[in-house]
């Protein structure tokens, strides 16, 4: 029928003899609120009152007519308590200057020296857009900002993707740039110079900032009807202040391994040892290789992930991540978790500094640099209500455990345990909504 | 009209988030009422009458069952067949969508079917073969003078445009039957339809599913009374030198509508215009939108 304004009419009649009267009442329908919600609140306590951080998190999505969408994410998290600052541990309690540079604190003998423990409070809001640009493209871009006291984080990054393969292949470039201001307490150390007395800041410039450059090139490809791959590379290129302002080492003794003592002047509070803040190289390049492969035995999906990273900092990384969600009833699911993480030592990675000897162009004893290996076990549980909403709780089991190459200890060094392992509990609570 | 005992075993009853929730497979989709606050036997009569709908609606008019009245109209082409007063309506229904849509949607387009198959591929049939088929098409050439129906020898028809809606709303009036003013969501694989709001006064929310395509927007609709329905999939579809053909046959042509939406949803009084909004919609190609907003109902698309 060429005249579409009679088109309702002509239905509602044809409907209504096929019907009957009885279903004739008119529709009452209309489009709910396109915002959706996804919020979480989450912990992370590491064991014996290291790093404890609780983070909460909304991001509110909002679709528009033709797939343009919004995302918006806000988090607040506070930080408490200390992580190992470098130092190695020794048989007497050693005295630091706190990075202020105002007090000491005092770590008792045998015990690996932590940071001074510090309260941190952090914000990040990042915006993002996407949409459709021609047929088989789509434009995504966004902007960030977190703020915490001694940081200013500041992003923006766009990616595009066209489908290929009638849209079973995407392939995506993406391009980030970053600029970070560090500002810590006290002020930056210059790298490599030596812990001073209380009030001494001549070491110390007020702040610094570095940048970062992020290219990524991924695929997704659909391999069936239920296995999905996913492919990415990506390069990383930081630059600038790189170093953590509150790592140290400790300059010992070339045959016993002990800290080398030192007085604080006379009448001020100072160091009990020979410590330098550590000194990273001003540049990093990162290249990452990542796959992702996902696989739905009929309700039943499997995760199956592996990343390789490798730095011109001599780090080289692998993780492995499988994951299984396996529906329980028709609306909620329970997920096993299991990550197995393992990365070398950084080129300049040193436990200690030796005295009298050359010193390194740069130096670092802090323990990421180092070479660990780290398990994750996790179980996710997820639940969604008639509404379509849903909610979920997932805990994780995290054990980090480090090693140093005998070669870089020395004599009493031995005997210590130098890096603690670290075990760590992960709770999260989400809930996605819309509105 | 005899109703077909309801087989219990294959339906399951049970309670969501304070509703019960009835399920069980019919038409090859999953189904699915919700009824809110009911005693535990009026619910499960309540999905037993659901379900005896579909499952007769299906063994009725299936294309696939020998013992179906298309089946046995097919079976006949070509001699006078009366029809049952059902049949007959549903027969009605479908001539008058093939005027609605100036002969475009027509039942005896299912033979078409034999040379086109929607699996994302991009093989055509030639022009000869899509011919040879179309000499068997055309309600024009079928004589129908209620209840006597004779299709002429070779054509057959095929109602599975229409079934599964209409199932849907049969369902809901049934259920309106043995238990008035209950109120309950009646969702045939994607097909839905309402009669009341929910005890609370809240509107029942239906989320109409994305398309495969990642990021694409889920839209959620507030539905109080009436139906909903959707056409598409973004999986049935033909290439065709750099064209995407929609899994629905013009049969006017003979061939795949091209540039139509991935999907369409339409709310409407019934369901059964809902689905058969989307259904003209979608024969209408590139046109599809304009159509619908002329139509004044509302409607969701997805490119």
């Amino acid at each position: 029928m060429s005249d579409d304004n009679n088109v309702s009419a002509t239905l509602a009649a044809a409907t209504c003899a096929l019907l009957g009267a009885s279903a004739a009442a008119p529709v009452m329908a209309e489009e709910a609120e396109r915002w959706s919600f996804d919020t979480a609140l989450l912990y992370y306590g590491e064991s014996d009152d290291r790093v404890q951080d609780v983070s909460a998190t909304i991001g509110a999505q909002r679709a528009f007519e033709d797939e343009r969408l919004l995302n918006l994410t806000l988090t607040a998290d506070t930080l408490t308590g200390a992580s190992a600052s470098g130092a190695i541990a020794t048989d007497t309690p050693q005295t630091f200057t706190s990075p202020s540079g105002r007090a000491v604190y005092t770590t008792p003998a045998g015990k690996a020296p932590l940071d001074d423990t510090f309260l941190d409070t952090r914000f990040a809001l990042n915006v993002g857009w996407s949409q459709p640009l021609a047929r088989l493209y789509t434009l995504s871009a966004g902007l960030g900002f977190s703020t915490e006291y001694d940081y200013t984080h500041l992003g923006a990054n766009v990616s595009l993707a066209r489908d290929f393969n009638k849209r079973n292949t995407t392939v995506t470039a993406g391009l980030a740039y970053s600029e970070d201001d560090i500002d810590p307490v006290g002020g930056a150390p210059l790298p490599l110079s030596q812990m001073l007395d209380v009030g001494d800041q001549s070491n110390k410039r007020t702040s610094d900032s570095k940048d970062v450059i992020d290219v990524l090139l991924g695929v997704t490809q659909v391999l069936s009807r239920n296995t999905l791959l996913r492919v990415n590379y990506s390069y990383s290129q930081s630059s600038g202040y790189l170093n953590d302002p509150y790592k140290i080492l400790s300059v010992v003794d070339g045959v016993t391994g002990d800290a080398i003592l030192r007085t604080p002047a006379p009448g001020v509070l100072g160091p009990t040892g020979v410590y330098l803040y550590e000194g990273r190289p001003d540049s990093r390049a990162k290249h990452s290789l990542y796959a992702e492969m996902k696989h739905a035995f009929g309700a039943p999906v499997l995760y199956g992930s592996y990343r390789f990273m490798t730095d011109d900092w001599g780090i080289d990384s692998n993780t492995t991540e499988v994951r299984l969600r396996w529906p329980v009833g028709d609306t909620s699911y329970v997920e096993p978790q299991l990550r197995y993480y393992m990365q070398s030592q950084a080129d300049f990675y040193h436990p200690s500094l030796v005295q009298g000897a050359a010193l390194p162009a740069y130096a670092s004893a802090d323990f990421r640099l180092g070479e660990f290996d780290a398990v994750t076990l996790g179980l996710k549980f997820g639940h969604r209500t008639m509404g379509g909403n849903e909610w979920s709780a997932r805990v994780e089991y995290y054990q980090q455990s480090g090693t140093i190459d005998r070669d870089q200890l020395i004599g009493n060094q031995f005997a210590r345990e130098q890096v603690p392992d670290l075990k760590a509990v992960i709770a999260q609570f989400g809930y996605r909504f819309g509105l | 009209m005899s109703e077909t005992p309801p087989q219990s075993a294959s339906i399951t009853l049970g309670r969501e988030a304070g509703h019960w929730v009835g399920r069980f497979m019919a038409m090859a989709s999953p189904c699915e009422v919700l009824i809110e606050e009911a005693p535990a036997a009026l619910a499960r009569q309540i999905v037993d009458v659901a379900a005896g709908c579909a499952w007769r609606i299906e063994r009725k008019f299936s294309r696939y069952r020998s013992d179906s009245v298309v089946h046995m109209i097919g079976s006949n082409a070509g001699r006078a067949v009366v029809l049952d007063e059902e049949s007959a309506a549903l027969i009605d229904f479908a001539a008058t969508l093939t005027k609605m849509s100036e002969g475009r949607f027509d039942i005896t387009s299912g033979v078409l079917r034999k040379a086109w198959t929607f699996d994302g591929g991009s093989v055509v049939p030639t022009q000869e073969q899509v011919d040879a088929l179309m000499t068997r098409v055309g309600w024009h050439k079928v004589q129908w003078r209620k209840p006597v129906l004779q299709l002429q020898p070779g054509m057959q028809i095929d109602l599975g445009g229409i079934g599964k809606e209409y199932a849907v709303d049969l369902a809901a009036a049934r259920i309106e039957e043995i238990s008035p003013g209950s109120s309950c969501l009646v969702n045939f694989g994607g097909d839905v339809a309402v009669r009341y709001p929910r005890r609370d006064g809240q509107p029942w929310r239906v989320g109409i599913e994305a398309t495969a395509r990642a990021g694409a927007a889920v839209h959620v609709v507030h539905l109080s009374r009436g139906g909903l329905a959707t056409s598409g999939d973004s999986r049935r579809f033909v290439l065709h030198q750099g064209r995407r053909y929609s899994h629905i046959i013009d049969a006017l042509t003979g061939w795949p509508v091209p540039d139509a939406p991935h999907s369409i949803t339409v709310a409407a009084d019934t369901c059964t215009q809902a689905g058969t909004l989307t259904t003209l919609a979608m024969l209408r190609g590139r046109e599809s939108e304009s159509f619908l907003r002329a139509s004044g109902a509302k409607y969701w698309i997805q490119g």
